[in-house]
């Protein structure tokens, strides 16, 4: 047999790494202990702008992990989370005035006639933390462990997640089963509103009863499942697939405590009066995710990936990522797009009848985000390699919500009266 | 090896016999690889390779290592490095003179030179990459030369068994002492003297008038010199170095006198400094586009 | 309807896990191994893009436990 010459050539560097390593085999190498001697940091910091002065926020993060060997490894994440600005509050635009009690009870704020009601209350931080550990179990085997923490004035999440990975076929194929439990607080500002209870009116002589009727207690949680099981599978030197299939279990207070729905008198007339949303104590979400990864000749590396969920509050949704990253030696530039549609749950409507209410309608969000609407990310991220092992990267995106009209019998809308959202994301971070 | 070996270990005092314990380790392994596959003995691995031509002979995982390492370096450098080269020494002496071998005499050896022309089946490795060893048919009067890479290896062998020593005794890598293996200026080092201090080592000056050192720095990871100030010919004013194209039998021409690579082992330095020397005058630039550290003495 | 998307991803691991020709020997993961190939290539730009979506939008997770952990408007 002779041999023949392969000319596809790689990288020289990156190939003479790979032969070097196949022939020490199993014995701890100098490159190992190199890495192995300090923590990779990235530290990045996102500035987030909502157009319409709607919600700004800056969110710096620092991420760092230390390797102990090519497999063992624990990531901290610490990241602040400051948050100014408006949002809306599910409210109809209407041709009047509308004048709103705010969610402590503590004051009022008026949006002007035709516009989009929105709660200029919120001014919050968030500090979240993280800790991960993977490691091998044995050669065919390996887990990973971790827990979260999260605290705003008005949320507290605890959580924790574990995964166990199986290598089949030389490593070429990954199996994992992941899960994970989240325990969430919620204790609104101004307490736990009651399901389509009224918005009491604050210059009404009745203001105080009115706002306790509205209320029941201070604080209500959540439980969150995760469960997960991928399949990872190298195709090639060049190319590279996941597909995962992931389970969410929701129970407890899912309702968003700050958000109303307008009452009309008939479909599309005039607003009668505000009730707080309700939505069900549990949501089932389930999801398909492919993604696939391919490295080209010149180093680019492309990177798509597809991911279809859908649940039992009737919320389907597609969300379609492409990116693709441009070596240019030191530098790289990465244009990234990112389409995603969702349809309505089946309790959404952007508003109530008021026979509706009357009728007994227990469940109800006109909050836009359960809504059907479409929406594009369009980014680009440039990277530049400072020295080995540094680098500084930027990335500016937009992000672009379009909604349509709300057609049905009894609550029609005009897609102008829906919300949505306009923003733009700046990240600037460095990596060391 | 006739070259001299040192083992530099950044230990204190007290931990002497520690120290004397490593150095016993990894002489014993250098030891080991050089009467393993040494050309120059009658009772080892090497020559019983040799003793059976044409027809299949089972190695260990060991020498099936180096052979797939021997292919990749093959089929990455398009048939440049070559094991199965040493036998145009035959007609190649490089003693700084001027004698050169007659062409005819060089082709007539080509027929046995090739890496392509024998048959090295590995057997496929593990999940965790292991080949458990492999299936080697040789033709007859052709030869394999491990002295390209042994000492390379040797050197990332030692270091490495130092390393796994000082894990077995519950002293994670991160927190190992600096150890620097340097076998005749092949060097391979698992992390410097001293926090932020590299070790300073004398290799010795390829320019043939004076004999001084040169003095690198090196911190981690491998170092090989390849080119070599005794080992040439010079003839009509050309100097020729001792490596030779495998696929021509001659020396190439405009190679730099000696190429000193910098790479995360000793065999991948030299790989690449061997590599380097055989692109002729090109070596500069395939030096550049590897992105290693290097030493060029034109 | 659902049972029926489990039995899609299991066959797709079926396939997936039987067909031999894929993959590479372990010398051959020099690109694979680039922090730029890796699936998650960028986890800081990741965690931020997943909490920006999960507070605007209905959905989240599904590529790893992204998003999460607040309470967002």
């Amino acid at each position: 047999m002779t041999k023949k010459l392969d000319k596809s050539k790689a990288p020289l560097g990156s190939t003479l790494a790979a032969i070097g390593c196949a022939l020490l085999q199993g014995l701890p190498n100098q490159v190992q202990a190199g890495e192995l001697e300090k923590w990779d940091v990235d530290a990045a910091v996102l500035v987030y702008s909502e157009s319409d002065s709607r919600v700004q926020a800056a969110e710096p993060v620092i991420s760092a992990t230390r390797n102990f060997d090519s497999e063992t490894k624990l990531n901290l994440k610490l990241v602040l989370d400051t948050l100014t600005g408006a949002s809306p509050n599910g409210a109809l635009p209407s041709d009047q005035p509308q004048t709103f009690t705010r969610p402590s009870g503590n004051g009022s704020y008026t949006t002007d006639a035709g516009e989009i009601p929105l709660d200029d209350t919120f001014r919050d931080t968030r500090v979240a933390a993280s800790a991960d550990w993977s490691a091998p179990v044995n050669r065919d085997w390996a887990y990973s462990v971790g827990g979260h923490f999260s605290s705003e004035h008005d949320y507290l999440s605890l959580g924790t997640n574990a995964s166990l990975s199986r290598y089949l076929n030389q490593k070429n194929t990954t199996l994992t089963l992941a899960g994970g439990l989240s325990l969430d607080t919620i204790s609104p500002e101004g307490g736990l509103p009651v399901g389509l209870s009224p918005m009491a009116e604050k210059g009404a002589a009745s203001f105080s009863s009115d706002f306790a009727a509205s209320r029941s207690g201070s604080e209500d949680d959540k439980q969150v499942t995760d469960l997960l099981l991928g399949v990872t599978q190298v195709i090639n030197r060049r190319t590279l697939m996941q597909f995962n299939y992931s389970l969410n279990l929701a129970d407890g207070y899912l309702t968003d405590p700050y958000k109303l729905v307008s009452v009309l008198d008939q479909p599309g007339g005039t607003t009668q009066e505000y009730r707080y949303e309700s939505r069900p104590d549990s949501r089932i979400k389930q999801a398909l995710f492919g993604q696939v990864k391919y490295q080209l000749g010149s180093g680019d590396v492309a990177d798509l990936s597809y991911r279809y969920q859908f649940d039992d509050w009737g919320l389907n949704s597609h969300t379609l990522e492409f990116k693709y990253r441009w070596d240019l030696g030191r530098h790289y530039l990465e244009p990234q797009v990112r389409w995603y549609t969702q349809s309505a749950v089946d309790f959404y409507q952007p508003y109530a009848l008021e026979s509706q209410v009357n009728a007994g309608l227990d469940e109800v969000t006109a909050d836009y985000r359960l809504g059907d609407f479409d929406a594009w990310t369009l980014g680009i991220r440039y990277g530049y390699q400072v020295t080995e092992g540094q680098e500084a990267y930027t990335r500016l995106s937009l992000y672009q919500q379009t909604t349509g009209d709300f057609s049905s019998a009894t609550t029609p809308a005009s897609g102008d009266d829906i919300p949505d959202t306009t923003a733009v994301m700046w990240i600037l971070g460095y990596k060391f | 090896m006739a070259s001299p070996c040192e083992l530099l270990m950044a230990l204190p005092q007290e931990r002497k016999k520690q120290a004397e314990q490593l150095a016993h380790l990894a002489a014993k392994e250098v030891w080991r690889i050089e009467k393993t596959y040494s050309r120059y003995r009658q009772d080892n691995l090497f020559t019983q390779l040799h003793r059976h031509p044409d027809q299949p002979q089972r190695v260990d995982a060991e020498t099936a290592r180096l052979l797939n390492f021997a292919d990749q370096a093959w089929q990455l450098s398009e048939g440049l490095f070559d094991i199965t080269s040493g036998i145009l020494r035959q007609v190649w002496t490089f003693d700084g003179s001027d004698h050169l071998p007659s062409p005819d005499a060089v082709k007539a050896l080509l027929p046995q030179v090739g890496w392509g022309k024998l048959n090295w089946q590995s057997d496929t490795p593990t999940a965790e990459g292991e080949v458990a060893g492999g299936w080697l048919t040789l033709p007859s009067g052709m030869e394999l030369d491990f002295g390209g890479l042994g000492k390379e290896y040797a050197a990332d062998r030692a270091l490495g068994l130092m390393m796994q020593q000082l894990e077995a005794e519950q002293l994670p890598l991160s927190s190992q002492p600096g150890l620097l293996v340097n076998l005749g200026g092949d060097l391979a080092c698992s992390g410097p003297a001293d926090k932020g201090k590299p070790w300073r080592v004398g290799v010795e000056s390829p320019a043939e008038e004076d004999q001084a050192s040169l003095v690198l720095e090196i911190s981690r990871g491998g170092m090989a010199t390849s080119g070599d100030s005794r080992r040439y010919l010079i003839h009509q004013g050309k100097r020729y170095s001792h490596l030779l194209d495998p696929r021509t039998g001659w020396p190439l021409e405009d190679a730099p006198r000696s190429v000193t690579v910098a790479a995360p082992s000793c065999v991948q330095s030299g790989l690449v400094a061997s590599l380097a020397l055989l692109q002729g005058s090109g070596a500069k630039v395939f030096l550049q586009e590897t992105g290693l550290k290097h030493w060029i003495l034109e | 309807m659902k049972a029926y998307k489990c039995l899609i991803l299991l066959v797709l691991i079926l396939v997936i896990s039987g067909c031999s020709s894929w993959g590479v020997k372990p010398w051959e993961r020099d690109l694979l191994a680039q922090q730029k190939m890796q699936l998650i290539a960028e986890p800081v730009e990741m965690g931020l893009d997943d909490h920006i979506y999960f507070s605007k939008e209905g959905s989240s997770g599904g590529r790893s436990f992204g998003g999460g952990g607040c309470g967002c408007n």
